[in-house]
């Protein structure tokens, strides 16, 4: 098991540059974080709110490092064969019947019955052999000869024996297949984990990683964040709606909107050209924020306020 | 560099978190990776290995902060203002803010005077401490202290108790002594530089105890905090002071979480799932490949089930308080546990503890259950309530004293439910001995547990609940 070297995450500067390229605007301790990731050869349990960009950080690095990412969705019931190899049973099958066929050549001159299973025994066997494994998504990012970005999602959807199975790649980066035997890692994953706190991950698995908390994003940072993404934008409305969006993170919503749904109401904003905030066309368009019926009309009620106040920021800021 | 590290372990571990080893050497590996210069990048890296989740990096944040604080004990004598009081008072100078650099010359130049009298103040004003004082050097003087602390063993304080003596020692370790023995001198002699040295020695003592009471908030507080929580829950319920009471909130609430994430998903119900490929595979060999036997993947699905009935009359009314407490806790945390309270008639209240705080939970249920106790009468409304729920899944707890007041203990109706049930099991705050005496039925109530047992602190009771939950697997 080798490890790559990727001179774009020699500090932590670097890394922020190199995410901003391609769109990802993160904070310093993200930054640190991989860094650390990659420096230790740890993996990452990133927790927080959904929409925070847990995924896309994987998908960024992906794309910085230029390497493939693997990614495993995780659910309730998700088990061996689905994550780590599953065997080729169909063919196996013919294996066994083409074996029979040849059972004559290969005994030929064999006389008695010990002769015989010595004669099968010299026989290789490969029946469970890599050829008739079918690798899945843990098994494959192990096999990658250029290192990949294997990317396990929502892992606090899986069942707690799932998380035991994580337990071996995770610090040694090996799985182990009873039949075959260990199969290391051709050179070791950057591997990711999020979580959406849906319950408590085991000690085990969290002693293994690098435990990163990424909450909803400052005002600055999230203005940074609409530049990059949505550029159309211009410089008044993209203060107001970021801090619009803030206030509505105040309030007791269902589901506060994070980023991804930030984003989303910035680029509808600017296809329906508008320049700044204004009551009814907020109104028309909130169900881009906001998911749930009761949460806009709990919103509906308090808009005037929250347009006044977020445009008075405007002023002072 | 590094046994301050581990030091900083042994802080967080005082607070609650949990630091393995293994973490250890990680947090090791991410200071040699960052280094020490930039003090942000090295706390958001230590708090990646170290805190592993939200909360517990709140705390990681505040211990950071606490231990490795570098603001230097400031010893400069002239921005005391209780020290300017004094010295209007004592010397009736003038002693206004511009003027505090001819002041403090002056305080020199009479100590210096003083000092031609007196051999062993001049000895004193040769030593690096006072030195230090008159110059206020504070770097030189918080290293002092610090030495001072090390050699003292200041890191072993345990408890508030010990502050004094610890300040005590490390001014001694300074050389404290001899400024004391100079402050007798110069009294004896009622010389005019006794205020000022006496001033002098005000300030290292109160830096000295400043110094102490923030390392026993790093170090003790922690510990303070859990030889508190070892005694709580040793002591019997009923003897637990009414302040205490949230203090003991906390622990049930610990407690049941322990339990809680211990049992939660081990008691589980199998169900059919995907067909076994491999398995019916390999299975078929013998019969020349032919499936004749198909096996399937089991799903295993989470099915916990929990009766909890609690004697709430005034008998065990010390005691009740606590059990309601944990049923409280243990409802918020396991998804199926049903509660009942009664005295002498029964109700389900597990409604209340969904919709209410815990102590107005408890209020209502002592409100609307409290009273004289009837087992017979409770046991009936307790069959009407949840006989029909009770199958080889299901455990009742029942906390009670089986104090009946000579009442029918309708023995039959916990008969039918110890078939039923998988686990049937009382806990009763009276000790072994007394059971069966007087008015109580718990001798025969026994015939009809499968586990019975003795609970009046709170590690029993977190000891029983943990059997219990082990043998519901």
């Amino acid at each position: 098991m080798h490890t790559q070297h990727f001179p774009q995450l020699e500090s932590v500067e670097l890394i922020e540059q190199g995410f901003e390229s391609f769109g990802y605007i993160c904070s310093r301790k993200i930054a640190t974080a991989v860094f650390l990731a990659f420096q230790l050869r740890k993996p990452i349990l990133i927790e927080g709110p959904p929409g925070v960009g847990k995924t896309e950080l994987a998908k960024t690095i992906a794309l910085l490092l230029d390497t493939p990412l693997i990614r495993l969705q995780c659910y309730e019931g998700l088990d061996e064969a689905k994550a780590l190899y599953e065997w080729k049973y169909g063919k196996q099958l013919l294996y066994t019947q083409v074996l029979k066929e040849k059972l004559g050549d290969l005994l030929q001159g064999a006389t008695g019955l010990a002769e015989s299973v010595e004669k099968l025994h010299q026989f290789g066997d490969i029946f469970y052999s890599e050829e008739f494994l079918e690798p899945r998504p843990l098994l494959k990012a192990m096999q990658q000869e250029k290192g990949a970005i294997l990317l396990i999602d929502e892992v606090d959807k899986s069942d707690y024996e799932f998380e035991s199975l994580l337990l071996e790649i995770l610090s040694d980066y090996q799985i182990s297949i009873p039949e075959i035997g260990t199969v290391k890692a051709r050179t070791t994953p950057m591997v990711f984990l999020t979580s959406n706190n849906t319950r408590d991950i085991s000690d085990a698995l969290k002693r293994r990683c690098l435990h990163l908390y990424i909450p909803f994003p400052t005002v600055e940072l999230e203005e940074r964040i609409i530049r990059s993404r949505v550029p159309d934008v211009n410089e008044q409305l993209r203060h107001q709606l970021v801090g619009f969006v803030h206030s509505l993170r105040q309030l007791d919503l269902k589901k506060a909107p994070a980023i991804s749904e930030t984003i989303d109401w910035a680029r509808s904003l600017v296809l329906l050209h508008a320049n700044q905030l204004e009551e009814e066309l907020v109104r028309s368009t909130l169900n881009v924020l906001l998911k749930y019926e009761e949460d806009i009309e709990a919103t509906d009620n308090e808009l005037r306020g929250l347009l006044s106040t977020s445009s008075s920021d405007t002023r002072t800021g | 560099m590094q046994s301050n590290l581990v030091d900083f372990i042994q802080v967080l571990r005082s607070h609650d978190i949990r630091v393995s080893p293994a973490e250890t050497l990680d947090a090791v590996g991410v200071t040699t990776t960052l280094g020490y210069s930039d003090r942000n990048l090295l706390r958001d890296g230590l708090a990646m290995t170290l805190a592993k989740t939200p909360a517990e990096e709140v705390i990681f944040l505040d211990c950071f902060d606490r231990f490795f604080q570098q603001d230097l004990a400031d010893f400069s004598s002239s921005d005391m203002p209780s020290d300017q009081d004094e010295n209007k008072d004592l010397d009736s100078t003038d002693d206004t803010a511009a003027q505090t650099e001819d002041f403090s010359d002056s305080q020199l130049s009479a100590l210096e005077l003083a000092s031609e009298k007196n051999p062993s103040l001049e000895s004193l004003l040769q030593t690096p401490l006072m030195q230090n004082l008159l110059n206020n050097n504070r770097n030189e003087l918080t290293l002092a202290i610090n030495a001072a602390a090390q050699r003292v063993d200041l890191q072993k304080i345990q408890m508030f108790t010990q502050k004094g003596q610890f300040t005590r020692r490390i001014l001694d370790a300074m050389g404290e002594e001899q400024i004391r023995n100079a402050v007798i001198e110069l009294e004896r002699a009622e010389s005019p530089a006794l205020a000022v040295l006496q001033r002098y020695r005000d300030i290292l003592r109160q830096q000295v105890r400043d110094y102490v009471e923030r390392e026993y908030l790093l170090h003790a507080e922690g510990k303070t905090q859990q030889f508190m929580d070892d005694i709580l829950s040793k002591t019997r319920l009923n003897n637990i002071e009414h302040i205490y009471l949230h203090k003991v909130h906390e622990l049930i609430r610990k407690m049941a979480k322990k339990l809680a994430s211990r049992h939660s998903h081990k008691r589980r119900r199998l169900k059919r799932g995907q067909l076994n490929m491999a398995k019916t595979l390999r299975k078929g060999i013998p019969n020349d490949g032919v499936m004749f036997n198909t096996f399937w993947r089991q799903v295993k699905k989470e099915k916990p089930q929990i009766l909890a009935v609690c004697d709430v009359s005034g008998s065990v009314a010390a005691y009740s308080k606590f059990l309601l407490l944990f049923l409280y806790s243990l409802q918020d945390i396991l998804p199926k546990v049903r509660s009942f309270a009664f005295s002498s008639h029964l109700g389900e209240v597990s409604t209340y503890f969904d919709d209410y705080p815990v102590e107005k939970a408890i209020e209502l249920v002592n409100w609307k259950y409290g009273g004289a106790t009837d087992y017979g009468n409770s046991l009936m409304d307790f069959s009407k309530l949840a006989l029909d729920d009770i199958n080889s899944n299901t455990t009742v707890i029942i906390l009670g004293d089986a104090r009946n007041n000579n009442g029918d203990p309708k023995l039959d109706i916990l008969q039918s439910i110890f078939q039923r049930a998988r686990q049937v099991i009382w806990l009763n705050p009276e000790s072994r001995r007394a059971w069966g005496s007087g008015d109580s039925e718990m001798l025969r109530y026994q015939s009809a547990c499968h586990f019975t047992a003795e609970c009046n602190n709170l590690k029993q009771l977190e000891h029983i609940v943990d059997q219990l939950l082990k043998r519901t697997r």
